[in-house]
C-alpha cells in the first residue's frame, strides 16, 4: 500500500460561464521515501493537487488517502490536526511569521504537538542544522537572505517529522545559484531522512532532481519518462 | 495555550502604535468610568452608612440651604425626651457654598463633649484635649486636609470665620472626612453671625429597633404648633434630598460609564478588526501548519482581550490612585459625598474591560477562523 494514494481526483469550477477542470480523475501512488516532482503550464492545477494532498482543499470527487486516512470528508478542524502530524509544507514565497525568530518560526508546529519544551528545543536545533542555520536562529525573517528564508521554511516543514512534504515552487522566488542550494538540500533531506517529497515546479532542472517527474496535462496527469 | 504566549504578544507588538494608541484609549476610558463609578460609590456608602445608625435630621420646615435653618436649640431638650432618643446633638452648618461645588467646606459647629460621642472618628494628628480646651479650635476631616495642604497647628479660614486646627481625623465613613468641626458656640457668635438660641439643625440618635420614619413623623407632630415648624427625616433621605440635583446628574454619569464601556469595545473592535486583516495570509499559513480554526479564535480574541484588559487595568489603576491621592468630593448644600476608590470598584473595572475585549474580539475572531486557506494563500 503506497503512502499516498490518490484516485480519480477530480476538480473544476467556472470562469466566465465556462467550466474549467484542472484535474480530470488524476490517480497516483507516492511510497514512503519517494521524492516526486510535478511540472506543468500556470493553471494546469499542479497547485491544486498538491494543496489537495495538503489538505487544505478538497476535490469534488475522488479519494486522497495518506497513511491509511482518507482525508476527503474530514471536518476543518480535523483536516488542521491531521496536517499538523502528517504534512510539512514548503511555500514558493516562505510565508515566515515575521514577529518571530527563525527559531520561533520552526517551533511553530511543533507548540501543536504533546511534547516538552526541552524535546522541542531538541528537535529545532535538528532542523536548523539540517538546513545548515543553527548561527541564524535569533535572526528574525527580515535579518535573512532570500535562501535563508526558504531554508528556515524548510526546517520548519519537516521539524514535527510529517509523513510527507509538499512544496509549492519552492525555487520560484530564488536566483539560480540559490536554487541549487535549496534543491541539494531538498534531495539530501529525501535521502538522508526518508522524507517524502511532492515538489511543485516550472522548472524542469528542478524538475529532474526528482526520483520522479510527472506534468499534469490538460487536466490529466502524465509521467514524464526519462531519456 | 500558554505555549503560544509569545506568538500572541509579539503580534500586538507589531504595530506598536497602533497598540499603544488602543491601550492608552481603554486606559482613558476605564479611567473615566471609575471616576463615574466612585462619585456613585460614594453615594452608596453615605446611603447605606446612613439606613444603618438609625438617625435622624431634625430641619427648618420649607428650608433648604442650611443657611436659611434656624431652629431653636432648646428643642434638643424636648427632643430628648421623646422615647427611643438616645443622644440629641444640636448642629450649626457654616458652608461656603450651598450650590454643588468640587470643592464644598462644610463647618459643623457642635457641642465638643458629645462630637466623640456621636461620631467613631480617630485622630490622626493633634489632641481631643486640644479641641475641647479651646472655643476657636477645630478637627479637621483628612480628605479636607489633603485638599487644602492643612496641618495641626494651622488657621484655617474661610471668609470671615477662622478656627485653629487642633486635629485631623479619619472616619470608617468618607464623607464624614470631607467635614470640619468646631464648637457649637464658636460657630453661633462668629463674626457677621449672631445665632446664639438657634441651631441649623438637630441629629437624633435613635435607639435600636425605633422605626426612624414613625419617629421623625412623631417629632414633627411635636414641634407643629412650636415656634419654628419641624421637618424631620432619617438621615440617609435628608442627606439624599439634599443632594437631590446631584443625584439626578450621577444618575445621568451613569450614562457616561456605559459610553466609556462602548467606546471601549469599538475602540478595541476596530484595532482587532484592522489586524485580522493585516494578517489573513498569516493565517492561512497557520491554518496550512495545523493550527485549526478554534485555536485561530482563541488567539485572535485573547489578543482582543489583552489590549482591552491591559488598558483597564492602567485605567483603573490610575483612577483608584489619583482619586485615593486627590481626596475628592463633590458636595450640595452641606452634605458631601466622597468619591470613593474601592476593591470593589476596581474588580469591576477590570472585569467590564474583559468583557469589553471579549465582546470586541469575537467577530473578528470567527472571522479570521473562517479564513478560507487556499485564495488567502494567493495574496500577495
Amino acid at each position: 500500500m503506497a503512502l499516498v494514494e490518490i484516485r480519480d481526483v477530480t476538480k473544476h469550477y467556472h470562469k466566465g460561464g465556462e467550466t474549467i477542470k484542472p484535474l480530470d480523475g488524476v490517480t497516483l501512488d507516492i511510497e514512503e521515501g519517494e521524492f516526486l516532482s510535478l511540472m506543468g503550464a500556470s493553471g494546469t492545477g499542479k497547485s491544486t493537487l498538491l494543496n489537495m494532498i495538503a489538505g487544505i482543499d478538497t476535490p469534488d470527487f475522488g479519494s486522497i488517502s495518506v497513511a491509511g486516512t482518507n482525508i476527503v470528508g474530514l471536518s476543518r478542524t480535523r483536516l488542521a490536526n491531521w496536517r499538523a502530524t502528517n504534512i510539512g509544507y514548503i511555500f514558493q514565497t516562505h510565508n515566515l511569521i515575521p514577529v518571530l525568530t527563525a527559531y520561533e518560526n520552526i517551533e511553530l508546529p511543533l507548540l501543536l504537538l504533546p511534547m516538552s519544551r526541552s524535546e522541542r528545543r531538541k528537535r529545532v536545533e535538528i532542523a536548523l542544522q539540517a538546513v545548515d542555520l543553527l548561527d541564524r536562529a535569533d535572526h528574525y525573517p527580515r535579518q535573512l537572505s532570500g535562501g535563508q528564508e526558504q531554508r528556515v521554511g524548510i526546517a520548519r516543514a519537516i521539524v514535527a517529522h510529517p509523513k510527507v512534504v509538499v512544496a509549492d515552487e519552492p525555487t520560484g522566488d530564488l536566483d539560480p545559484e540559490t536554487s541549487k542550494q535549496v534543491l541539494d538540500l531538498l534531495r539530501r533531506l529525501n535521502q538522508e531522512l526518508n522524507i517524502t517529497l511532492l515538489m511543485v515546479t516550472h522548472d524542469t532542472d528542478a524538475a529532474a532532481v526528482a526520483d520522479r517527474q510527472f506534468y499534469l496535462d490538460r487536466g490529466l496527469l502524465k509521467e514524464a519518462v526519462s531519456s | 495555550m500558554f505555549k503560544f504566549t509569545n506568538y500572541i504578544l509579539k503580534t500586538l507588538w507589531r504595530h506598536r502604535s497602533r497598540t499603544v494608541l488602543t491601550v492608552s484609549g481603554s486606559a482613558v476610558a476605564l479611567f473615566v468610568f471609575c471616576f463615574v463609578g466612585a462619585v456613585q460609590e460614594g453615594m452608596n456608602d453615605l446611603q447605606k452608612r446612613q439606613a444603618a445608625k438609625g438617625s435622624l435630621i431634625v430641619f427648618q420646615a420649607n428650608k433648604f440651604c442650611p443657611a436659611t435653618s434656624h431652629l431653636p436649640q432648646d428643642y434638643d431638650q424636648q427632643l430628648a425626651r421623646v422615647p427611643g432618643v438616645r443622644e440629641v446633638i444640636p448642629i450649626q452648618v457654616f458652608t461656603n457654598n450651598c450650590r454643588a461645588s468640587l470643592d464644598v467646606i462644610v463647618f459643623y459647629g457642635v457641642p465638643p463633649e458629645k462630637l466623640r460621642k456621636a461620631r467613631d472618628f480617630e485622630l490622626l494628628s493633634g489632641s481631643w484635649s486640644e479641641f475641647e480646651g479651646h472655643q476657636d479650635s477645630a478637627v479637621v476631616g483628612r480628605a479636607v486636609a489633603n485638599r487644602r495642604d492643612i496641618q495641626v497647628g494651622d488657621k484655617f479660614s474661610i471668609g470671615d470665620l477662622s478656627v485653629n486646627v487642633a486635629g485631623i481625623y479619619s472616619s470608617d465613613d468618607p464623607a464624614e472626612e470631607n467635614y470640619i468641626y468646631s464648637h457649637l458656640d464658636f460657630l453661633q457668635r462668629s463674626k457677621g453671625m449672631n445665632l446664639v438660641g438657634t441651631v441649623t439643625q438637630l441629629e437624633v440618635l435613635l435607639d435600636a429597633g425605633i422605626d426612624p420614619m414613625a419617629k421623625s413623623a412623631e417629632i414633627d407632630e411635636i414641634f407643629k404648633s412650636g415656634s419654628v415648624e419641624t421637618d424631620t427625616r432619617p438621615k440617609g433621605v435628608f442627606q439624599a434630598k439634599s443632594l437631590g440635583d446631584l443625584v439626578q446628574l450621577i444618575t445621568m454619569a451613569h450614562y457616561l460609564g456605559f459610553a466609556c464601556v462602548g467606546l471601549v469595545l469599538s475602540l478595541v473592535a476596530t484595532t482587532t478588526v484592522m489586524s485580522v486583516q493585516d494578517r489573513i495570509k498569516e493565517h492561512a499559513v497557520l491554518q496550512t501548519l495545523g493550527f485549526s480554526g478554534p485555536r485561530i479564535f482563541g488567539f485572535v480574541l485573547a489578543e482582543s482581550i489583552l489590549l482591552s484588559v491591559a488598558g483597564g487595568t492602567i485605567g483603573v489603576a490610575v483612577a483608584t490612585i489619583v482619586l485615593h491621592l486627590s481626596s475628592l468630593s463633590v458636595g450640595a448644600e452641606a452634605v458631601t459625598i466622597a468619591f470613593t476608590p474601592s476593591i470593589r470598584l476596581a474588580v469591576v473595572g477590570v472585569v467590564v474591560s474583559l468583557i469589553a475585549g471579549t465582546l470586541a474580539g469575537i467577530a473578528p475572531a470567527i472571522h479570521a477562523s473562517r479564513t478560507e486557506i487556499v485564495p488567502a494563500l494567493r495574496q500577495s
